[in-house]
């Protein structure tokens, strides 16, 4: 980052700029974490737009991910073969939507998406178990974890479904307002 | 997928019946397209041409890259995101190289109509209220699509989702283009798609403005163009700069990482102060104190008066002759090459701040109260906890494993919570309300005591002290006992406070914070009113230079609050960490409380904001105070804290600190400088107000100066029309609170809103169940309608195969070739016709056919073969005619059925649905129609029997199309 090389054009900053809740410089920074991650497969000159993707296993050893109990999902969510290859593009697309100044909205999609283990386009008791799973490190009995999850889709279950649409999910987002600030990963 | 993709380029069939419906409704869409097209407004037919060759370029570039189906698809897949699993079908007809030229024709008509009709549904006056609704519809229309099984419901509804999802990107862009920059670039941003498609949208958006740019090249709009862009580089480097300010971004995230987002609020609370402080030092020190030293007017020191160190501490002696308090600054006029008349300059600098103060805060108050409060109620806990409460910030291993461990057992605690929650019995209800009522007595009265004392201990120390200059060592000394005594205070009463919670039991945690602040803020409020009462009516009739005696204790309250409150982090947090950690276990390790924390911060803003009359310089200190607090805080926090055991709402607190901040402190202190510039007497002797009535005197003065100046008779006018006059405020005050009534009224309407979606929201899962049901109950009857159709299918084959066995030539080859690839691009369609194993063995066949023929042999010309074939069935054996006619018919009963069915589940809501029947009796028709010719003509060598299908399709299109 230092050095005088050109990493990307202006026009293509200003695509980024324009696209993404990011600023040049943090795409800059972006970039040198990205090219961190996989220094010999990473190119520093993106100014020709190289088709170049790092693996699920890559991305999810960054230390803002390593913790996180949803990371493989988090990376399968935002790439385009679901299986979590990570072009520079999606891994913008990635830190945008995690960043500060998302929208609410933007967040509940993609919050959607990770949670949705079986994309299938409805968080149902299968996906909330799952995810009780990775919040409590398996330490709940099966009874507690049954008890648990269907108890949250009838809270949060406004149609009878037995499942959570995304419109259940973007109604208890919008009355959880903790939301916005946790769902938020500082790059 | 790809199995279907891959059969699809080299089955005519299927190629044929797409660009039958495109055909369709290219010969659709001129009868009922654009009646208003000669109406539209020219600026709008100007920009829809413009727009659609925009697009027609980028068609011509789609057409020609899928020349080549791979690369075609290639392309594609590289465009579209994962998430939509069509491949390589477009809406342009994807045409086999033998059928280019038809179908260049179709294409051109097919993208102006479609244009046409898409220019229809615009209305200029709602571009916003569309575009979110278009954002919000693809949004949806996405989410439903990714990745969805049933691949046969998919493939049928494919096309015409494809062409949906175009017409919404063509909506989207034109939306976009007809919002301002800023609003656009942000419509970009929260686009839910992926980089690659925000950027294809984007540059459609700009080669669009370029394009009409270069057509209105008019010298206004090139300028307002220019100016624009000029403005956006300028927000986006300010942006930089911010970011380059920032302060702390790494340590921020350590914390984060650490500890949570609540308690991170807290150093962005302390963070936002020192910025405050910052803002208001660099506002005093330019406007106020840089002219008093530009000019030499410094303060005269007397000489008997030297600087010992103690006043560090108390902020008297030495200091009261410099710039720091009020009593240094002189009322002089600077004369220089412009007049700076120091009163109006202190005064005017001090209302600015205070306003802009004001104005920051209540902005930041409601933005945060808009997104934390006004929609969301509380929810017990459940799916709350499970899906919004993971705290992504979290990076550290420890923090993530000890939040699983609180998460699990708060789960537990809802859980038994859940399932023993009882009434209290009357009895109970009554201790527990004669606890609440006993704690609050005490607390308040505490308060209040304490904030008596703390007058009488001022007044005793007041009678003490001299009206002089050189104050002794000891004497200066005594006078930081009242600070000694107000902070000693505010560190033990809370801690007596939060013993309280040991007794009271509250059903929510929440309630106990908030009656622990509420508590805390009278006490401080108690204090500091207490305080600022003796400034006012004692120490202002008695000191000759009572605004800097005020400026001094002020200052002494900062200083000394600063000392306690590294004493309290040392006491609260190490101390009890060591006791935690090793005399007693069973306490653990202590919590960061981030209530009383942020508590003492608002407690120091408020003095710092009470001195800013007094004593210009003081958010110097405040300045210094909070950074070292910040880095004190950081230190213990990391050091004696663990993270958080609750998952509190953090968001909702931060809320209510910053109305906190408001309130009381912000609030309380605007109106204590208010009241001491309007109606307090400035001292006679020192000060730039000497010699006035009250501060506010000097703006009439200088009014009554302007008054000769003819320029500048709009001021005077303004000053006696509108500050001077009572009608003025009334007019305002009854404004103000007409409108409040009506948004009063509005939030009422749109919580009875609210509540009624709500309800609609839940109506609707109800209709979604029946239907459900219905749908169910209908395809239970279902499967006994398809095993009917099936006999007589059955019974066909074994039929045509049992006349034909003796014969076994290549018409039956013919046959099964022609039902393979009728039922070959069927079955791709609807689930009920599956016959991979008749393509198989028809393409096996047809080999023998042509061998026969010795003409051809490639399994490529079978097209050819089987026309030959039919030649020669036709020529030779008649009796064939018999089978294939009884084939057609199966075929068709079998068709009926399944038409029936169709319009069976049709009841079934969507526009989907009827696009998928459409297209299937589309096919039947085509089905239909197309075999005839095939068994009556006599089929000349020369033209194609495929060609001829295809007409007779088209035919059967029309008499489909005036049949609707």
């Amino acid at each position: 980052m230092g050095n005088k090389q050109t990493i990307f054009t202006d026009e293509q900053l200003d695509a980024y700029q324009d696209c993404t809740f990011f600023t040049r410089k943090e795409i800059l920074r972006l970039h040198s974490r990205y090219h961190e991650l996989a220094p010999h497969l990473v190119p520093m000159d993106y100014t020709k737009e190289p088709d170049c993707k790092l693996p699920l296993a890559l991305i999810v050893a960054m230390p803002e991910l390593n913790e996180n109990p949803f990371r493989n999902r988090i990376v399968e969510s935002f790439s385009e073969d679901g299986l979590g290859n990570l072009s520079f593009n999606d891994f913008v697309d990635m830190f945008s939507v995690l960043s500060e100044m998302a929208p609410r909205e933007l967040k509940a999609i993609y919050a959607f998406k990770i949670y949705d283990f079986n994309v299938d386009n409805f968080l149902c008791k299968e996906d909330l178990e799952k995810t009780l799973n990775r919040l409590t490190k398996e330490e709940l009995t099966p009874e507690e974890v049954q008890l648990v999850c269907e108890k949250a889709i009838e809270e949060a279950d406004l149609d009878g479904d037995h499942k959570l649409s995304f419109a259940d999910f973007e109604n208890m987002i919008t009355r959880a307002p903790d939301f916005l600030s946790t769902f938020h990963i500082r790059i | 997928m790809t199995h279907y993709s891959n059969g699809s380029f080299y089955n005519p069939a299927y190629h044929d019946s797409e660009t039958l419906e495109l055909d369709r409704r290219s010969a659709r869409m001129p009868h009922h397209s654009n009646p208003y097209a000669q109406e539209e407004p020219p600026w709008q037919a100007g920009r829809t041409t413009a727009f659609s060759t925009v697009m027609g370029q980028r068609g011509h570039a789609d057409h020609g890259s899928r020349m080549d189906p791979w690369e075609g698809r290639q392309e594609d897949s590289r465009r579209g995101q994962g998430s939509l699993p069509m491949g390589p079908l477009s809406t342009h007809p994807q045409s086999p190289p033998w059928q280019q030229t038809p179908h260049r024709s179709s294409f051109q008509i097919d993208s102006t109509a479609y244009h046409d009709a898409s220019t229809l549904s615009r209305f200029p006056t709602t571009f916003s209220a569309n575009m979110t609704m278009g954002l919000r519809g693809m949004t949806m229309r996405r989410m439903s699509m990714f990745a969805n099984g049933d691949p046969s419901h998919l493939s049928i509804t494919e096309v015409a989702i494809q062409n949906e999802l175009e017409h919404e990107e063509q909506n989207l862009v034109k939306d976009l283009i007809a919002c301002s920059t800023k609003d656009r670039i942000h419509g970009i941003r929260k686009l839910p798609m992926s980089y690659e498609e925000k950027k294809h949208i984007r540059s459609q958006v700009l080669a669009f403005k370029s394009s009409k740019k270069s057509r209105h090249l008019s010298c206004f709009a090139d300028c307002s163009e220019n100016v624009s862009l000029s403005f956006r580089r300028c927000g986006s480097s300010m942006a930089l700069a911010r970011q380059t300010l920032a302060l702390w971004q790494g340590t921020m995230k350590e914390i984060g990482g650490r500890f949570g987002t609540s308690v991170l609020s807290y150093f962005l609370f302390l963070k936002s102060l020192l910025m405050l402080n910052i803002f208001s030092f660099l506002v005093n020190f330019a406007f106020i104190t840089i002219p008093m030293f530009a000019y030499n007017h410094l303060p005269q020191i007397p000489a008997n008066v030297t600087f010992r160190g103690l006043e560090l501490l108390t902020g008297a002696g030495y200091f009261n002759y410099t710039v720091m308090y009020y009593g240094a600054y002189s009322p002089e006029t600077i004369m220089g090459l412009l007049d700076y008349n120091m009163q109006l300059a202190y005064f005017f600098t001090i209302a600015a701040y205070m306003g802009l103060c004001g104005a920051s805060i209540i902005y930041s108050m409601a933005s945060s109260f808009k997104m934390n409060y006004v929609l969301s109620d509380p929810m017990a806990g459940g799916s709350w906890q499970l899906l919004c409460s993971w705290d992504f910030s979290v990076t550290n291993e420890k923090a993530v494993r000890q939040r699983k461990n609180n998460l699990r057992i708060q789960l537990k605690e809802t859980m038994s919570e859940k399932i023993q929650r009882k009434g209290l019995t009357p009895a109970e209800k009554m201790k527990h309300f004669g606890i609440h009522l006993g704690a609050w007595f005490i607390s308040t009265s505490l308060a209040f005591g304490c904030g008596s004392a703390i007058y009488f201990l001022s007044q005793y120390e007041q009678q003490q002290t001299a009206d002089k200059d050189d104050w002794s060592l000891q004497h200066e000394a005594e006078t930081l006992l009242v600070p000694f005594v107000v902070s000693l205070v505010n560190l033990v009463v809370p801690l007596f406070y939060s013993l309280f919670n040991k007794f009271e039991l509250y059903s929510n945690q929440r309630r106990q914070i908030y009656a622990l602040i509420v508590r805390n803020v009278i006490l401080k409020m108690s204090i500091l009113g207490i305080l600022c009462y003796f400034w006012m009516n004692e120490v202002a009739n008695k000191f000759s230079c009572w605004e800097s005696m005020v400026g001094q204790a002020l200052y002494r309250l900062v200083i000394v609050d600063f000392f306690f409150m590294m004493l309290g982090s040392f006491f609260g947090e190490f101390l009890s960490n060591v006791i935690g950690t090793r005399l007693i276990p069973r306490l653990g390790v202590p919590e960061f409380d981030v209530a009383r924390n942020v508590l003492d911060l608002i407690y120091a803003q408020t003095l710092a904001w009470i001195g800013i009359y007094f004593s210009p310089l003081l958010p110097v200190i405040q300045i210094f105070k909070f950074l070292v607090l910040f880095y004190l805080k950081k230190v213990s926090l990391m050091q004696n804290c663990q993270p958080p055991l609750r998952v509190g709402r953090a968001a909702q607190m931060k809320t209510i600190f910053i109305a906190l901040l408001f309130f009381p402190s912000f609030v309380g202190s605007l109106s204590l400088v208010a009241y001491t510039s309007w109606s307090l007497t400035p001292s006679k002797h020192c000060g730039p107000f000497q010699g006035l009535n009250n501060t506010f005197s000097v703006v009439e003065l200088w009014i009554t100066d302007l008054e000769g100046i003819s320029a500048s008779t709009w001021v005077v006018w303004i000053y006696h029309k509108v500050v001077r006059s009572e009608i003025f405020y009334f007019l305002v005050t009854i404004i103000i609170l007409f409108i409040t009534f009506i948004f009063w009224q509005v939030t009422q309407g749109r919580k009875l809103l609210i509540i009624l979606l709500r309800q609609q929201i839940v109506n609707e899962g109800k209709d979604k169940t029946f239907l459900l049901e219905k749908l169910q109950t209908l395809q239970k009857s279902q499967p006994t309608q398809q095993s009917r159709s099936r006999i007589p299918k059955q019974q066909t084959k074994r039929r045509s195969g049992g006349s034909s066995t003796g014969v076994r030539s290549n018409s039956n080859a013919m046959v099964q070739t022609f039902l393979a690839g009728e039922q070959g691009s069927r079955g791709n369609y609807s689930r009920d016709v599956p016959v991979p194993s008749d393509i198989s063995t028809s393409f096996q066949r047809i080999p023998i056919a042509s061998d026969r023929q010795s003409s051809s042999d490639a399994p490529i010309l079978a097209m050819q073969g089987r026309q030959r074939a039919e030649v020669h069935n036709y020529s030779t054996s008649s009796t064939l005619a018999n089978p294939l006619v009884q084939v057609m018919q199966a075929r068709q009963e079998h068709d009926r059925p399944s038409d029936g069915m169709d319009d069976g589940s049709s009841s079934m809501s969507g526009i989907m649905m009827q696009v998928m029947e459409a297209r299937k009796r589309a096919d039947e028709g085509d089905g239909m129609q197309a075999r005839p010719p095939a068994t009556e003509s006599s089929v000349p060598t020369t033209s194609s029997a495929l060609i001829q299908a295809m007409l007779a399709r088209q035919q059967a299109q029309n008499e489909y199309d005036d049949g609707y």
